[in-house]
């Protein structure tokens, strides 16, 4: 079904078809619309839809939740993401499925509540204390918000994990044409095949541990703490603090084939190349089509996911570019991944504004590369 | 046959055993008060429980050593990980153990909001009068005058008293005890578990950390739970209501007891009427 | 067809964004692809409203464009935030009620708030704009039609809407 939507109703529906059927979280701006249809919607398909006193409890709120069984998401903008990043990283400890979707508007602390920027990015990656990676996944479109969120299900059960969906006001409230299938598949987590195997460990790091439910007899334990396959607490040794970071780590890491996804233009052949996500990326394809019809050789790398980051993409653009740009609505954050990818052999340069409801228009991107190609 | 055993054994983690917790502490007597109050409500084992926990001493007595599901969380989110459980999962008995500074201090919000919910929720709060895991802090009950390590001149501070603050709430049922009233302890847990199984059950459990607080003031456990007993005072009997300071009275006893209908109650009606209401599904 | 694109330029309160949802709707009834996007403060009434739609027969490939094939400046504030941002269009309809300043490039002039007043309009001069759009035969009236068929005082903005063409056909 064809359906004229905004990048937030994208994400509720995207999340209904995924099998969503719990929802906590506090008003912000401007996530709250995905708040007010699930708050519309979940009730009356059997769903719970809770709102919390703070974003504390939203994300607490959805943990007790995905241990109850339940497909869980919350939405929130800057301020919340911040409130919820304790919580996010109780979830990577505990191997919890969560699906946390930060609409992004312009900070730092208050900052515009109603206007877009990209400045929760390394927030993202690591706004939590300890070592951790959480899959981080970059809608352009309210098309992607639909798909991107799905799939952020898919993976949270599948690897146990939380995952970030990492929108902005400009998609959240951009009105496009989604096509929205008619049956979503998303896998479910795997219950223990028995009462001994462990909960919390697994062979193969890249296979999550099997999870099991509540109320039945598996005598669980779960802790943020240190613990061991069965969920013991050991808060002093080695071996089991790093086996079981280092198997979080690889959890997400090895599974970089099935996690990483971007789409490239140009990309081996490019005098002047852009790397971008999200809805600085669409400026990003149109100023390259500009570019292109001046006769220039343009090309690009937008990352759908940006954790776990695959930098070879990147380094590809950059053999043959003379210069990268890395267009951001705010101060520049990717742009230290794509120095670190690029290590210096090109230039690597940033175009950087923020506020207001200002975008990166396509005209001034294409006369700025003009001007690094003029100069480079 | 009678068994040799303890009562208390068959829901606990052998493994798990013994405890982490100081000789003389009072958690000890908490576990013992829930493992009774199961035991003479005929209950087998704890399968259909989960137990949640925040951060601290008092978070540890369900994690890991009772054999029961246990979600041991962050510290003073206990209160919204067992509401995500139980608005999850409606057919699972959640209960909430933790400490004053988890759900009085770092956690109120949390307590009083899931209080004036009147969310379908068992809440026990060890009430040690200090932050004990990091070792003996000032905490929001810690009695005025009270030595503690971030108040090493006597605390200042006004004490909260939690259980009048959620009797002014819609929670169903109040109240608070010590281990030195250890009937009336196992009886609330017994009302609260299996008497009142719906709204906002909270019960607290006066009891001064053996570490920081007793042998400080030089009582050893037998001694401090004497002291305990003698400084209660039943809320029926009129009197000044203290916090439990050093000389100062401890007020116990139910505040409040009522059967109104819980959260889950109220959202069952609500889900209805939405139901009833409109077009979109 | 390549990719168009129309500006809405007006002030909190003119149903700027209402009229920009509504084009986007008709657009999209009409089988095409559309981005609709607004740039407003949320939180205050009486500013500065920009809302736009970009719309083609293939996905649109970016929502984002500081030149427009055509623009309705419907308030006067709208033009000077247009102006700040240094947008520009081919074509322009003007409310010359309620702009002051000489606007520049192709410029279709008309008073649309007095005329919307005396046909019993007022605050209707958003869905006049529209007409105006179908007129110049931007999008179909048909669709407009019916994406406006569901709102609130449907019947007026179908008179507004005709009001619109009008003006429309008066022009050319
Ligand atoms: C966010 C956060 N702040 C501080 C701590 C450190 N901390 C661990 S336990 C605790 C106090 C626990 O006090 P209480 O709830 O009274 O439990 P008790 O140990 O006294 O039983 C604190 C402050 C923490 N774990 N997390
Ligand atoms: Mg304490």
């Amino acid at each position: 079904m064809r359906s004229l939507l905004t990048g937030n109703e994208a994400v509720a529906e995207g999340a209904l078809a995924a099998g969503c059927n719990f929802y906590a979280g506090y008003p912000i701006t401007p996530s709250s619309e995905i708040m007010h249809i699930m708050a519309e919607r979940l009730p009356r398909r059997g769903g719970v839809f809770y709102q919390a006193e703070d974003e504390i409890a939203a994300i607490n709120a959805i943990i007790g939740a995905s241990w109850a069984g339940a497909k869980a998401m919350t939405a929130t903008s800057g301020p919340g993401f911040s409130l919820m990043q304790e919580g996010i990283g109780y979830a990577v400890m505990t191997e919890t499925p969560l699906v946390i979707v930060d609409v992004m508007r312009a900070g730092p602390a208050t900052g515009q509540a109603t206007k877009p920027a990209q400045g929760d990015v390394m927030q993202a990656r690591w706004g939590r204390h300890g070592d951790q990676v959480v899959p981080v996944l970059a809608p352009s479109t309210p098309q992607e918000c639909f798909d991107m969120t799905v799939r952020a299900f898919a993976i949270a059960e599948e690897l146990r994990t939380p995952v970030i969906v990492l929108s902005d006001e400009f998609i959240g409230h951009g009105r496009e044409v989604v096509e929205i299938p008619g049956r979503v598949e998303v896998p479910s987590r795997r219950r223990p095949r028995g009462r001994g195997e462990p909960p919390f460990d697994s062979p193969d790091p890249r296979v999550a541990p099997p999870m099991p439910p509540l109320g039945e007899g598996y005598y669980v334990l779960v802790t943020g703490s240190t613990h061991d396959a069965y969920g013991y607490r050991d808060t002093r040794g080695f071996e089991t603090h790093y086996r079981l970071v280092r198997r979080l780590w690889d959890k997400i890491w090895l599974n970089m084939d099935k996690l990483f996804d971007y789409e490239e233009r140009n990309a081996e052949e490019a005098d002047v190349g852009f790397v971008a996500f999200g809805s600085t990326a669409r400026s990003v394809v149109k100023a390259v089509e500009i570019l292109e019809a001046r006769g220039v050789r343009a090309g690009y790398v937008r990352l759908k996911t940006l954790w776990p980051l695959d930098l070879r993409p990147i380094r590809r653009l950059a053999e043959a570019a003379r210069a990268i740009i890395v267009p951001e609505l705010g101060m520049g954050q990717l742009i230290l991944d794509v120095e670190r990818a690029v290590r210096g052999e090109t230039r690597v340069v940033g175009y950087n504004k923020v506020g207001g409801g200002e975008p990166i228009y396509p005209s001034e991107l294409a006369r700025f590369a003009l001007e690094v190609l003029g100069r480079a | 046959m009678p068994s040799a055993e303890h009562f208390a054994l068959k829901y606990l983690r052998r493994e798990a055993l013994p405890t982490a917790f100081c000789p003389g502490c009072f958690n000890g007597i908490v576990i013992n008060a829930l493992a009774k109050a199961f035991e003479e409500e005929g209950v087998e084992d704890l399968r259909n429980y989960v137990f949640v926990s925040g951060i601290g001493c008092a978070a540890w007595i369900p994690s890991p050593f009772m054999k029961v599901d246990s979600l041991h969380t962050l510290h003073g989110r206990a209160i919204p990980v067992a509401v995500g459980v139980k608005l999850a999962n409606p057919g699972l008995d959640v209960v909430v153990v933790s400490g004053d500074g988890d759900l009085g201090s770092i956690g109120l919000g949390h307590l009083v909001h899931a209080a004036r919910r009147n969310m379908d929720l068992a809440v026990i709060m060890v009430n040690n009068l200090v932050y004990g895991m990091t070792r003996g802090q000032q905490s929001p009950t810690t009695p005025p005058g009270l030595w503690t390590t971030t108040t090493p001149y006597g605390s200042y501070e006004y004490p909260m008293d939690v259980c009048r603050l959620l009797a002014e709430t819609s929670a169903n049922y109040v109240a608070r005890w010590t281990p030195a009233h250890f009937n009336r302890l196992k009886e609330s847990i017994k009302h609260m578990l299996f008497r009142r199984r719906r709204g906002f059950r909270f019960l607290e459990v006066v009891a001064p950390c053996t570490t920081y607080v007793s042998r400080r003031r030089g009582l050893r456990p037998g001694e401090a739970l004497k002291e305990l007993l003698r400084k209660s005072v039943r809320l029926e009997k009129p009197g000044k209501p203290g916090s439990g300071g050093p000389g100062e009275r401890i007020v116990v006893g139910v505040f409040k007891d009522e059967d109104k209908p819980g959260y889950l109650d109220l959202y069952y009606s609500y889900v209805e009427r939405a139901r009833r209401g409109g077009t979109h599904g | 067809m390549g990719e168009r694109s129309i500006l809405i330029a007006g002030i909190g309160g003119q149903g700027v964004v209402f009229a920009a949802t509504a084009l986007a709707k008709a657009l999209f009834l009409q089988g095409l692809y559309v981005a609709q996007l607004q740039s407003y403060g949320a939180e205050v009434r009486g500013g500065a409203v920009l809302a736009w739609v970009v719309y083609s027969e293939e996905r649109v490939s970016c929502p984002f464009t500081d030149e427009y094939d055509l623009a309705l400046i419907l308030h006067q504030a709208g033009l000077e935030e247009a102006a700040r941002k240094n947008l520009a269009w081919r074509r322009a309809v003007v409310d010359s009620d309620l702009v002051g300043a000489e606007v520049p490039g192709d410029v279709d002039v008309y008073p649309v708030h007095r005329m919307a007043v005396e046909a019993g309009l007022e605050g209707r001069e958003n869905i006049v704009m529209l007409g105006v759009a179908a007129g110049l035969g931007y999008v179909d009236l048909s669709h407009l039609e019916r994406a406006l068929a569901s709102s609130r005082g449907s019947e007026e903005n179908l008179r507004a809407l005709r009001l619109g063409v009008e003006l429309a056909a008066r022009q050319k």
